[in-house]
């Protein structure tokens, strides 16, 4: 009952070409067969946004998407953001850990990726700018309030950042 | 040896603590938000299958036969389990009472929609999932009992058929002269309430990889474990192995909050490794099984309760009658939830008397299990919303009614009538800090105008005390044999002076690895970033629990200061022997072993530490190369219960008290909240980020269970819940940002006066909700007593008054 297919996609700038079932998720391709499972998956039906990554610069859910609809796609994942040689984390994510806006960490990854789409398009973004943004993200920890912060504390660093 | 445990931070060896009390960023967080974190489903092991599990869709019915052998046939399924396997490898969970358990598979008959009939072990999950399509299951079905009243109607059919009843549980306390007292009163308010079921949810379900050798016969578990020894006990016990041969591997959890069901998915993965000839077996719950049976379906319960009141508004008695739908069976440890609100029976007040009826009952719902708070937050929503009925019928003000009525600071320690001792607080104060906080009278007075232009508007004032650092001795007294609630760490120095504590329990996200690394750090006078936190697993940690009860950052805490202390014992007998100078002449201050009268001489803890690993032809006689030491601590001073419950359960008493403005839209029932405002007193906040973590999310699983969550089942049990597109898990647009402030009584006889403050949140947000609500209907003469108070719900109320 398997179908397999030839895709060939970029993910965090690196080149892959993979022979893939048509059924397999964008998801469980990434965590299983690149390894990198820092794409979390929370429910699979993409209400938690978890899973959330962004191909060709939108956020995406990787539960929702086959692995055959990314061909020709370039995906960042939240693996993309630390700088490779030195570790040091990204604005966003250091943004996160300074702001105390996570507990367990798992849908973190998600509010990340969502985050780092929202400040790409609006730099300066209202409280009910970044709410609308996060909406699709649930977290059961935190209970949102210190990553209303971590955004907050992010744009206001990555602004001052591009002013120097 | 004797050890002191410091319960201030000024008794650590250090002129001032560098870490303790501040918001330090978390040593968990760099990897999490790289996304490098092991959680179990980015673990793969070669050789590793996959589990899927059928699961069954009558809520009730015998199995009359399972055919599974097309399933068998598939490419790439290399084993099915089905009942007849666990009825001979397997006992059914030892969590409930006796004859209340469930087997991992169901055996012979089903009793839940989502209940496990056959699992599948295959080469991918996908296959897994092809080869349940083609099994074939059997089913007569059964009358299904569809809630508590249904069970305990004479002739109902039965769940647990050889048990002849489906109450599992009934029994009574009674604490002073309740009849006396409710016959002298003024004035009884008397409701009733509903609080529908609601659950964890945390962001990852619960998954394992199992491998059972069997030259050894013996089981390796690896996954998203809570309370690891407790789960090894556990599986010695239902797959009959010893305890020594069940190693479990505690990976970091996405979350927890009590529910995370893993006895029934790790005793399925293990059948089905033993099954598949011993390869590694993976079995990852999908969300929709999490909500139709997974371990977090929480309190679906019943309450007709009374307050006796004097005409001064001095509440004098308290009466509770809890019928609580356990659902199929009690192997969630479902008796302790009920029994748990007999540590704070009676809140922040000086009630005299109470009395406490409850009765559990076995249905065709989904078992139970615990979820955060583990009873007080609807016991909570029930003592509150009668506090405000009551303050309504004698025109007091809340705020003003609860003042009267609070427990004062000189008369802790307090024991309540069910038995718990309070160890310290300031109730008073905290009320006068909020109400300042959130400008109370302004409150009130926008809440006038709001009713004369014809709004909904209403405050909820609401306090509560939070049991913290749970003990287990409490629960002899609901038939829950004790296993004891240890926390034991290790403390090494290695050659260079680093430091690495071990303990028994892995990352779920309060923070404690954090906490562990800010006690070490300056105990010993070390930099927070030479310390490493590691999860021993079970066959070699030291007895531990884990997370559990507002006990996890207290407990951890205390073994770190008990293990330190004996590392500063020896330290100063090996610092004196080689300075030729007595051990009592030797003090641990600021990271050195120095003489006391002469500071400039002494040692550092890496030279001590390197002294001791690479010369120990200078050590003193019958001190060991090691330096490294153990402790285990556990809650001093607890006592067994009485025949009426009453005991010293929990250690420490937090308290809180929240204040809620909300608007109900008279158009579509939904409730706004306009303001919310929060000082509590968990007495030292070792990491104040931590805490107001803690506090804010528990907020936000008060809103769930306020206002949106409810597992839904219909007349026949089926359940209508199934996907996070019906259960409603709060987002960043329902959550208020808090305005938060906080005291500090620490506590007297907690490591650092330190309180538990975990689930304190998720104790008074439901409440504070519904206080506010039915304060906004009051002037209607409605009243809202469900919970959810969902946006349908509500305009049900207010459509059908109209």
């Amino acid at each position: 009952m398997s179908t397999r297919q030839t895709i060939r996609l970029t993910v965090n700038g690196k080149s892959y070409e993979r022979e893939v079932e048509a059924r397999l998720t964008l998801a469980d391709f990434l965590r299983h067969e690149l390894h990198l499972g820092g794409t979390h998956v929370g429910c699979e039906h993409g209400i938690c946004g978890a899973c959330t990554i962004l191909i060709d610069g939108r956020s995406a859910r990787a539960c929702l998407t086959l692995a055959v609809q990314a061909d020709g796609a370039d995906i960042i994942t939240v693996e993309g953001l630390r700088n490779r040689e030195t570790g040091q984390l990204h604005p966003i994510q250091q943004a996160f850990v300074d702001a105390h806006g996570l507990q367990c960490g798992f849908c973190t990854p998600g509010f990340i990726m969502t985050t780092l789409e929202l400040l790409g398009e609006n730099p300066d973004p209202s409280d009910e700018e970044i709410k609308e943004a996060l909406g699709g993200n649930l977290c059961r920890c935190t209970g949102y309030q210190s990553i209303l912060d971590s955004v907050r504390l992010a744009a206001r660093r990555l602004q001052s950042a591009s002013a120097a | 040896m004797a050890f002191d445990i410091p319960t201030r931070s000024d008794q650590l060896p250090t002129d001032a603590p560098r870490f303790i009390g501040k918001a330090v960023n978390r040593i968990e967080d760099p990897a999490l938000v790289s996304g490098t974190v092991e959680f179990i489903d980015n673990l793969s092991l070669p050789g590793m299958l996959h589990c899927a599990i059928l699961r069954s869709p009558h809520p009730h019915a015998r199995i009359t036969g399972i055919d599974a052998s097309t399933a068998l046939a598939l490419p790439g399924v290399e084993a099915v389990l089905t009942g007849d396997d666990v009825a001979r490898w397997c006992d059914p969970c030892f969590t409930a009472p006796e004859g209340w358990g469930n087997t991992c598979l169901a055996v012979g008959k089903v009793r839940f929609v989502g209940e496990p009939v056959v699992a599948v072990a295959a080469s991918s999950r996908y296959i897994a999932e092809d080869a349940l399509e083609l099994i074939q299951v059997c089913y007569e079905l059964l009358a299904p009992v569809a809630n508590p009243d249904a069970a305990m109607a004479p002739g109902a059919p039965l769940v647990f058929e050889n048990r002849g009843t489906n109450v599992i549980q009934s029994r009574t306390y009674t604490w002073g002269e309740v009849d006396r007292i409710f016959a002298d009163a003024d004035r009884i308010v008397s409701r009733q309430f509903r609080w529908n079921r609601v659950g964890a949810n945390p962001t990852e379900t619960f998954g394992c990889i199992c491998q059972w050798d069997l030259a050894d016969n013996s089981l390796t578990c690896r996954g998203a474990y809570q309370t690891p020894r407790f789960m090894a006990i556990g599986r010695a016990a239902s797959l009959r192995l010893p305890a020594n041969k069940v190693r479990i591997i505690s990976h970091a959890q996405g979350g927890g909050f009590g529910g995370k069901g893993g006895p029934r998915g790790t005793d399925i993965a293990a059948l089905l490794s033993r099954k598949s000839g011993g390869r590694p077996v993976k079995y990852i719950e999908d969300r929709m099984e999490y909500l139709l049976a997974g371990g977090g379906q929480s309190w679906d319960r019943y309450y007709d309760a009374a307050l006796a009141v004097k005409a001064d508004g001095t509440v004098t008695g308290f009466k509770v009658r809890l019928v609580d739908d356990q659902g199929a069976g009690a192997e969630g440890y479902g008796t302790i939830s009920a029994a748990k609100p007999l540590a704070a029976f009676t809140g922040n007040y000086r009630i005299e008397a109470a009395f406490y009826d409850l009765t559990l009952v076995a249905t065709n719902r989904a078992p139970t299990y615990p979820y955060r708070g583990y009873g007080p937050p609807p016991h909570n929503l029930v003592l509150e919303s009668l506090m405000d009925v009551a303050a309504r019928e004698l025109a007091l003000d809340p705020a003003e009614l609860r003042r009267r009525n609070y427990i004062r600071p000189d008369e802790f320690p307090y024991t309540v009538p069910s038995g718990n001792e309070y160890d310290s607080g300031n109730y008073a104060a905290v009320l006068d800090r909020v109400l300042e906080l959130a400008d109370y009278r302004a409150l009130r007075e926008t809440q006038a105008q709001a009713r004369a232009e014809g709004r909904l508007v209403g405050i909820g004032v609401v306090s509560t005390v939070e049991p913290g650092v749970f003990d287990w001795n409490a629960y002899a007294t609901v038939g829950v044999p004790g296993v004891g609630v240890p926390e034991g760490v290790k403390v090494a120095v290695d050659v260079f002076g680093n430091v690495t504590v071990a303990v028994g329990f892995n990352l779920q996200g309060q923070g404690q690895f954090t906490v562990a690394a800010q006690v070490v750090a300056d105990y010993l006078g070390v930099d927070m970033n030479s310390v490493k936190v590691t999860t021993a697993s079970t066959d070699v940690a030291l007895p531990h629990f884990g997370q559990g009860g507002s006990r996890l950052g207290v407990a951890v805490t205390g073994a770190i200061l008990g293990a330190c202390d004996k590392l500063r014992q020896t330290f100063c007998r090996v610092v004196a022997h080689v300075m030729h100078a007595e051990p009592g002449q030797i003090e641990l201050f600021n990271g050195r072993l120095q003489m006391k009268h002469a500071p400039e001489h002494g040692m550092s803890i890496a030279e001590v530490a390197g002294l001791m690993l690479s010369r120990s032809d200078l050590l003193p006689p019958g001190v060991e190369p090691c330096p490294e030491a153990s402790f285990v601590w556990v809650s001093p001073n607890r006592n067994q219960p009485d025949d009426q419950g009453r005991c010293r359960s929990y250690l420490t008493a937090a308290n809180a008290t929240h204040v809620v403005q909300v608007e109900i839209d008279r158009c579509t029932g939904q409730v706004k909240i306009l303001g919310y405002y929060i000082v509590d007193d968990c007495g030292t906040r070792l990491n104040p980020a931590n805490v107001e973590g803690q506090l804010q999310g528990g907020v936000a699983q008060g809103v769930g269970a306020g206002l949106y969550e409810e597992y839904v089942y219909d007349p026949q049990c089926q359940p209508l819940v199934s996907t996070f597109v019906d259960y409603l898990v709060p987002t960043i647009h329902e959550v208020p940002m808090t305005v938060k402030d906080h005291l500090v009584t620490p506590s007297p006889v907690a490591p650092l006066g330190a309180k538990g403050c975990g689930e304190g949140a998720i104790h008074t947000t439901p409440a504070a909700l519904l206080c506010a609500i039915n304060d906004a209907l009051a002037p209607l003469g409605l009243e809202c007593r469900e919970t959810p108070a969902s946006p349908q719900r509500l305009w049900k109320l207010l459509h059908e008054q109209a």
